[in-house]
C-alpha cells in the first residue's frame, strides 16, 4: 500500500486565525471591553433626570451634584455592572457545559426559584430584613440544587435543562396562586420585583455582592479550559483527562451562586445571559477562556447601558421602566436575528 | 519484557447490569494493531469505552500498562491512551487546529495554553493525515469525513501509547480509509498499541496484525488475522455467505456471495 499524498504544501497552523485564543489577543479584547465598561459607567453616571455637573461634583463631593453622582448614580452603575457580568458569564459557561445554546441561567430554574422565594417573602411582609433578596437567593440556590441533582441522576445535558424548565413552570403556577391571594399594594411590589430592576443598594451590600461575583466568576474562568473540553461531550472530555463530574459540579455551583447573587440584587433581568455570550461568540469564537471574561465585561457594559436607557426614557413614560423590560424588548428581537444569522451557511 | 499496553481478563462489558459481551481476555502488545469485528450491537464500541474507563466493567479485569484501570488517574491515563469516538457531536464552532490542540490538554497545564511544542505536535498531526488545509476552517463547515480525520489527528496529537479507534473509517472515502489506517500502521510500527473497531473485513485483513471477533455476546475467535480471517469464519460472524478471493499480491478480499 502506498502513501497517499495530501495537500502537504499548506503549512498547518500558519493559517491566520486558526488558533483564536492567544494571550495577546485576549489582552487586547478584554482591555477593549474593560474600556467599554468604564465608558458605560461614565455615561450612566451622567445621564438622568437631574443634570450632574461633573467638575462641581468632583470638586465638592458633599454638594448635591456630588451626592447624586457618588451616592446614587455610581453605586447603581456598579450594581448594574455586577449583575450584567454575572448573568452573561454564567450564561456562557452554562451554554458550554450543557452543550445547549439556549441554556440561559434563567432557563435552568434559577428564575423560578428566585421568583418564588421573593414572592413568598413579599407576601409574608418580610421586606424589612432584606427579605425578598435573601429569599430569592435561597430560592435560586435551591432550584439549582434540584437541577444539579437531576443532572447527577443521568449525565444527559438535557436532563438539567428540562428539569429547569419544568421547575420554572411549577414555580410560575405557585406564584400565580400567591398573587391571587395578595392585596393590591403587595401585588404591585411583587410585580415590580419580578420585572427586574436596579435600584439603590447600600455600599456594604454591593461589596458583599461584588466579592461573591469575584469568587464565582473566578471559578468559572479558572475552569474555562476544561469547559472547552466538556463542550465536546462528557466522554470525549473524560478521554482527554478532564475530571468530568468534579468540573461539572464546580461550574454548576459557581454559576448558580453567581446568578442567585445577581437575582437577589436586581430581581429577574432576562436575556442578558443569552444575548451577550451569543453576540460575543460570533466575534470571538467558542473558546470559553476568552468567552467567559469577555461575556462578564460585555454583560456589565450592556446592562449598565440598558439601565441608563431606562432613565433616558423617564421623560417619555413619566416613570422608569424596569431594566428587565428593556433587556427583554432589546434582547428578544436581537436573539431571533442572531439565530437566523447563524443558520445561514457562512 | 514490558507489560502489554492492554490486558483484559474475563472482561464483561455492557450498559446497566446486562453484559453485551463477556469473557473477553485480550492482550495488546506495543507495536501491534488489533481489529475488532462483529455485527452491529455486538459490543465493539462498548468494549472500547470500558477499556477507557468511561463505562464500569460488569466483570473481569482491565489492566493498562501493568496498572489496573481503577488505579489510573484520569489525566495520567489521557497521556497514555487516546480515543477516536464514532462521531463528533461537540461544539462545531472551533477551528480544525483548535480541535486538534485539545489533544494536547492532558500534557498541558490546567489552562491549556499551547506551547511551541504543542503547536508543533498538533500541526504535525494535521500534516500526517494530509489535512493541513483544515487548520483554519471552522468545524461546522466541514463534512463528516473531514471531522473524523480531525478526530484522528487529535488522537495522534495526544501522543498516546495505546490508541482506541471506534470505526475510524466511517464517513471516509476509499482513499482516506486507506490513508488513516496507513498512518495508524506507521505509528504502530513505531511502537504504538492500537485497537480499531472496523466494519470492513478487507481493511482488517490489509492492516491488522490480530483480530477479535465478537458475536452473540461472546468471543467467536481471536488471534493473528492471517490465521483467523477466512470466508467461512467471517460468514459465521456476520451471518451471511461470503466469497473469498486473492489479489496477485496475495491480499485476501471478502465479499457477500449474493443470491445468483
Amino acid at each position: 500500500m502506498t502513501t497517499v499524498a495530501g495537500p502537504l504544501a499548506v503549512e498547518a497552523g500558519s493559517v491566520p486565525g486558526a488558533v483564536r485564543f492567544t494571550p495577546a489577543r485576549a489582552t487586547l479584547v478584554l482591555g477593549g471591553l474593560l474600556a467599554l465598561v468604564l465608558a458605560a459607567v461614565g455615561t450612566a453616571a451622567l445621564l438622568g433626570e437631574y443634570p450632574v455637573d461633573l467638575l462641581h461634583a468632583l470638586a465638592d463631593p458633599a454638594s448635591a451634584d456630588g451626592r447624586v453622582l457618588f451616592g446614587l448614580r455610581i453605586p447603581r452603575a456598579v450594581l448594574g455592572a455586577l449583575v450584567g457580568a454575572s448573568l452573561a458569564a454564567s450564561g456562557s459557561a452554562l451554554q458550554a457545559l450543557l452543550r445547549n445554546p439556549l441554556a440561559d441561567p434563567f432557563v435552568l430554574g434559577v428564575s423560578g426559584g428566585a421568583a418564588l422565594g421573593a414572592t413568598l417573602a413579599l407576601a409574608l411582609g418580610l421586606q424589612a430584613l432584606a427579605g425578598p433578596s435573601l429569599f430569592a437567593f435561597l430560592g435560586a440556590v435551591a432550584a439549582m440544587a434540584l437541577v444539579l441533582a437531576a443532572g447527577r441522576a443521568r449525565s444527559s445535558p438535557y436532563a438539567a435543562l428540562l428539569t429547569g424548565v419544568v421547575f420554572n413552570a411549577f414555580a410560575a403556577a405557585v406564584i400565580t396562586c400567591i398573587k391571587t391571594l395578595l392585596t393590591p399594594d403587595r401585588l404591585g411590589e411583587v410585580l415590580y420585583w419580578l420585572a427586574g430592576s436596579l435600584g439603590y443598594e447600600r455600599p456594604r451590600t454591593l461589596l458583599l455582592g461584588g466579592a461573591l461575583q469575584l469568587v464565582a466568576l473566578g471559578v468559572l474562568w479558572a475552569e474555562s479550559a476544561r469547559l472547552n473540553l466538556l463542550s465536546l461531550g462528557d466522554e470525549e472530555a473524560s478521554s482527554l483527562g478532564v475530571p468530568v463530574r468534579r468540573t461539572r459540579a464546580l461550574v454548576l455551583l459557581a454559576a448558580s451562586l453567581s446568578v442567585a447573587g445577581a437575582v437577589a440584587l436586581a430581581g429577574l433581568v432576562g436575556f442578558v445571559g443569552l444575548i451577550v455570550p451569543h453576540l460575543l461568540r460570533l466575534w470571538l469564537g467558542p473558546d470559553q477562556r476568552l468567552l467567559v471574561p469577555a461575556s462578564a465585561l460585555g454583560g456589565a457594559a450592556f446592562l449598565v447601558l440598558a439601565d441608563a436607557l431606562t432613565r433616558v426614557l423617564f421623560p417619555v413614560f413619566h416613570a422608569e421602566p424596569p431594566v428587565g423590560v428593556v433587556t427583554a424588548v432589546l434582547g428578544g428581537p436581537l436573539f431571533v436575528w442572531l439565530l437566523n444569522r447563524r443558520e445561514q451557511p457562512a | 519484557m514490558t507489560a502489554p499496553a492492554l490486558r483484559t481478563a474475563a472482561l464483561a462489558v455492557g450498559y446497566g447490569t446486562r453484559p453485551v459481551v463477556s469473557e473477553v481476555s485480550l492482550s495488546v502488545a506495543p507495536g501491534t494493531l488489533w481489529a475488532v469485528l462483529g455485527p452491529n450491537g455486538s459490543g465493539k464500541s462498548t468494549l472500547l469505552r470500558t477499556v477507557l474507563g468511561l463505562l464500569r466493567p460488569l466483570g473481569g479485569e482491565v489492566t493498562l500498562f501493568g496498572t489496573p484501570l481503577a488505579r489510573w488517574e484520569r489525566r495520567a491515563l489521557a497521556r497514555r491512551v487516546a480515543w477516536v469516538p464514532q462521531a463528533f457531536d461537540g461544539d462545531a464552532g472551533f477551528t480544525g487546529l483548535e480541535l486538534v490542540l485539545m489533544g494536547r490538554a492532558p500534557h498541558q497545564g490546567g489552562w491549556g495554553l499551547p506551547g511551541p511544542r504543542d503547536l508543533a505536535v498538533a500541526r504535525a498531526a494535521l500534516v500526517e493525515l494530509g489535512i493541513a488545509h483544515l487548520a483554519g476552517r471552522v468545524v461546522s463547515q466541514l463534512s463528516g469525513g473531514e471531522r473524523r480525520l480531525l478526530l484522528v489527528a487529535r488522537a495522534l496529537a495526544q501522543e498516546p501509547a495505546l490508541l482506541l479507534l471506534d470505526e475510524p473509517t466511517a464517513f471516509l472515502d476509499l482513499q482516506h480509509q486507506a490513508q488513516v489506517l496507513e498512518r495508524v500502521r506507521a505509528r504502530v510500527r513505531a511502537g504504538l498499541g492500537a485497537i480499531a473497531v472496523l466494519h470492513d473485513p478487507n481493511l482488517a485483513a490489509a492492516f491488522a496484525d490480530s483480530v477479535l471477533l465478537l458475536r452473540d455476546g461472546r468471543v467467536l475467535g481471536q488471534g493473528p488475522s492471517v490465521e483467523l480471517l477466512d470466508a467461512e469464519r467471517l460468514g459465521r460472524l456476520y451471518g451471511l455467505g461470503l466469497a473469498e478471493a486473492r489479489t496477485e499480491a496475495g491480499h485476501r478480499l471478502f465479499a457477500p456471495r449474493g443470491t445468483p
